[in-house]
């Protein structure tokens, strides 16, 4: 019961590099980590790594949740139970990893973003990041954690050695969950990837008629507009302008947010933007913490004192 | 069809200064307003939705202390047929001890579903594990993260899930399954305090969490509560509005974005 089995996530042939996350929790908490990974011709950087276990099955069934509880029974027959499995916390990560915990029923931790190692606790958010709990498994047994991208990189620590490789065959399918194909995005109008400054408006905004304002703004500014998940949901602004996980990831020279208020999901679209400042009314908001500049006051103050200094030139 | 929808009540954090008191060991909510969970809001629209176009019925469900039947009445307003409010004044914060409770809520009731509906997270909690445990328990498919359903009839779903970067995979799910349901999948009606007040009238069942309590325990422990950690954060800009302005302008001036 010492491994750590990390369950890759895989897209199109890309090891996604959130994957190094998992990796690192198993580093910082010193368990051997092997590495379950569709089989295929993946990038992945094997001096993390104790072992590979490469399964003979389409990425699509790998990540299909149905099918996943199936090759980990197989993992645990033949290797024995692990100490833990661990997830990315992403779209493929939480949805296996939620069914995984139901099906072989145990403990799960998700969104997990710090590990004390003295007191064995993972951290996790709540409240959008307003405020963490410490938890741990009860009881001894395999347990499952979701890993929150770029928490854990920092910890990973060369192995040394070549990595076991080994590979799996004759998988139990199940076509109660069947994958028929990729739906790309529509690709229309502003690509907000290439704003050198973005005015970026969140739920704060409030309601529909203020966006137009937010426009004003924007143009009077030269800026392109973008928003956060709810401003795009609401339809206040089209999706391809959302900036976030399930948007797009963003690296303006200025990025200036108005009323969002930094939920790990935006924050990863648009951390590396050179230049951040944000405006909101609440000064314990997460935001503050990655933007290089704040303002705490009324959104909309802000936006109509700018407008007219801008106006007056 | 038969749709089962799951709903919370949650606390609005998101404009609230929360306070961590006893040591560590409680957050002071007492007095933050509380509202229905978003995601649970686009899941019983969706519902609602469904069964309009092909018929059957919407039954509603919310774990938690009498205030809870607040987002019943909610979902009721909205087209739910019925609610039913599994009560409890115990916080359940492992997700485990949730689904193994609305687990066997449904063996022993019975309710027919052809699928249930969940949010794909809880706005104060970000577990997002209730629908796929619940979905492993009952041994039926899951599919989180759904943001079109194409196509819901005999036996069977074609969905959209959402990847990242806009990318989306549509799959074909067997009946009857747990679906849970992204934010933006639709426009989720409006709700006002007479609808609200209309669905007073129809029955909610009230039953007790202790009756369903076989194999519920906490699998995971929480320590404390702790706030985030303080990294350097951001240079404020001036308190007073017209000064706060011109420094900003002065930055995107700076930074070349402005000229
Ligand atoms: C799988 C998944 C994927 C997701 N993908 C994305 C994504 O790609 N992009 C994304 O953004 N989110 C995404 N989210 C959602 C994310 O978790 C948050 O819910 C969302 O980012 C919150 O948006 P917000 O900050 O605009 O709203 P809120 O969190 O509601 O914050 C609103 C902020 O506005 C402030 N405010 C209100 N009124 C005013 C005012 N008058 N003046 C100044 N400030 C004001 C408030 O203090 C608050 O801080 C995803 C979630 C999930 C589960
Ligand atoms: N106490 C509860 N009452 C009703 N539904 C719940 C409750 N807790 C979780 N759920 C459902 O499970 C979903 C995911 O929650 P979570 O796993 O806590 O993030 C929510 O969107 C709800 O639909």
């Amino acid at each position: 019961m010492s491994y750590a089995l990390v369950v890759a996530e895989t897209r199109r042939n890309i090891f996604e590099e959130r994957n190094m996350d998992s990796i690192g929790l198993c580093s910082l908490m010193g368990k051997d980590a092997f590495l379950l990974i569709p089989f295929g011709d993946y990038n992945v950087n094997e001096q993390y790594l104790n072992g590979i276990i490469k399964v003979k099955v389409e990425e699509s069934m790998f990540l299909n949740p149905v099918v996943m509880v199936n090759i980990l029974e197989k993992i645990m027959a033949s290797h024995g139970k692990p100490y833990l499995m661990v997830f990315t916390n992403s779209a493929s990560g939480t949805e296996l990893a939620s069914y995984a915990a139901g099906y072989f029923n145990v403990p799960i931790i998700t969104d997990v973003s710090a590990y004390d190692k003295e007191r064995g606790t993972f951290s996790k958010s709540y409240y959008s990041d307003k405020i963490f709990g410490e938890f741990k498994p009860s009881g001894e047994g395999t347990f499952i954690i979701t890993v929150r991208s770029g928490s854990f990189k920092e910890n990973l620590c060369d192995r040394n050695a070549n990595p076991s490789l080994e590979i799996v065959e004759d998988v139990e399918t199940n076509t109660t969950r069947t994958f028929m194909e990729f739906v790309e995005e529509e690709k229309s109008g502003i690509d907000i990837t290439k704003a050198e400054f973005l005015l970026s408006i969140g739920r704060g905004t409030g309601n529909n008629e203020e966006v137009a304002e937010y426009e004003e703004l924007a143009k009077l500014l030269k800026a392109v507009i973008s928003g956060s998940r709810p401003v795009i949901d609401k339809l206040w602004l089209p999706k391809t302008h959302q900036v976030g996980t399930s948007g797009k990831t963003v690296k303006p020279k200025v990025y200036l947010a108005m009323g969002i208020s930094g939920a790990f999901q935006h924050i990863a679209g648009m951390k590396d933007s050179d230049c951040i400042i944000a405006v909101n009314k609440d000064p314990e908001a997460p935001i503050f913490q990655y933007a290089h500049y704040g303002i705490i006051g009324d959104m909309h103050k802000v936006r109509d004192k700018l407008k007219e200094m801008l106006k007056e030139g | 069809m038969n749709l089962l929808v799951f709903t919370k009540r949650v606390p609005a954090t998101q404009e609230e200064e929360l306070r961590i008191i006893d040591d560590g060991n409680k957050i002071d909510l007492s007095k933050v307003p509380f509202k229905v969970n978003d995601w649970d809001n686009y899941s019983v629209e969706e519902a609602v939705r469904i069964v309009e176009k092909i018929g059957g019925t919407v039954t509603a469900v919310s774990i938690g202390d009498s205030e809870s039947d607040e987002v019943l009445r909610r979902a009721i307003a909205m087209g739910a047929k019925d609610g039913f409010l599994i009560e409890t004044e115990n916080i359940l914060h492992d997700p485990n001890a949730r689904s193994t409770l609305i687990y066997n809520f449904l063996k022993k009731e019975g309710l027919p579903f052809d699928a249930i509906f969940t949010g794909v997270q809880s706005e104060d909690d970000q577990f997002a594990a209730v629908g796929g445990i619940l979905a492993a328990k009952l041994r039926i498919p899951f599919v989180s993260m759904v943001i079109g359903i194409d196509n819901i009839e005999n036996g069977y779903a074609i969905v959209r899930r959402e990847l990242e970067g806009g990318l989306q995979e549509r799959i074909k799910i067997s009946l009857p399954c747990v679906m849970s349901i992204q934010t933006g999948i639709n426009e989720p009606r409006y709700v006002s305090i007479m609808g609200i007040r209309k669905a007073s009238k129809v029955e909610r069942k009230v039953l007790k969490a202790s009756d369903y309590q076989e194999n519920v325990e906490n699998m995971i422990e929480l320590t404390r509560w702790v706030y985030p950690l303080k990294k350097e954060g951001a240079t404020l800009l001036s308190p007073d509005l017209e000064n706060a302005c011109k420094e900003l302008l002065n930055i995107l001036k700076e930074k070349g974005v402005y000229q």
